[in-house]
């Protein structure tokens, strides 16, 4: 109980207010409470866990507006691209060569689990917002 | 945890709504000797590719594991399907 509170209760005990008023300013006193701690340790930061794709389109008029709205937890995607660790090396290979043909040298063999790792964790300040007169399309991390 | 229900709605263009609500437990249990042959072939999938079977397995069940809170909404017009898996 802090000092605040005291003094609340110390005016109630000496009859200089009524429980009802107590009641109201130990409310008070409650709701103002996380902004003006001033010693009060930050609230760590929520993490995401979720990646919201949101889609409306409203160009097929007579049907009513196309909505799409997935949510995919980020540990799904966490185990996912721990699954393309068990891609066998020689569909590696195969790949790569597809990909070098198709213009985009990539080599898949010298990606690693962990940097993907890094790239889903970095998904969390993901904010795209993709606004034209008939498409919406939002994607975030919530 | 793994998944526990997987709600299934489908609107019809007749603006009817199938909904199926799955109870995953009781469903693998009453499937559980097809699925020890999709182990099986998994396995063997596994030999035959040069995956680590463990790895591979691991890998599956923390994607099963991972999968409460999918949730997938599209609503195209007269038709609409939504999953949610909780």
């Amino acid at each position: 109980m802090n000092e605040q509170h005291r003094q609340i209760l110390e005016m109630l005990a000496e009859g200089k207010i009524t429980a009802d008023e107590a009641e109201r300013l130990i409310d008070a006193l409650e709701r103002e409470q996380p902004e003006l701690s001033p010693g009060a340790a930050p609230r760590p930061n929520r993490r995401p866990k979720y990646l919201r794709v949101v889609m409306v389109d409203s160009s097929a008029a007579d049907d009513g507006p196309s909505r799409m709205n997935i949510r995919i937890p980020l540990q799904l995607l966490r185990a996912g691209v721990r699954l393309t660790s068990l891609i066998p090396p020689q569909a590696l290979t195969r790949l790569n060569a597809e990909l070098d043909k198709a213009g985009v040298p990539i080599d898949l063999t010298e990606l690693r689990p962990q940097h993907i790792e890094e790239l889903i964790e970095q998904l969390d300040g993901v904010n795209v917002d993709i606004d034209e007169p008939n498409t919406k399309m939002q994607v975030f991390c919530e | 945890m793994i998944p526990q229900l997987v709600t299934v709605r489908y609107r019809r263009p007749g603006g009817r709504w199938l909904r199926l609500y799955i109870p995953v437990v009781p469903v693998v249990v009453v499937l559980s000797p097809l699925l020890l042959l999709v182990v099986l072939a998994g396995l063997v999938m596994c030999r035959v590719y040069r995956v680590s079977p463990a790895g591979a397995l691991c890998g599956t069940g923390q994607l099963l594991w991972a999968l409460p809170g999918t949730g997938v909404e599209i609503d195209d017009g007269h038709t609409a399907l939504l999953i949610s898996v909780r």
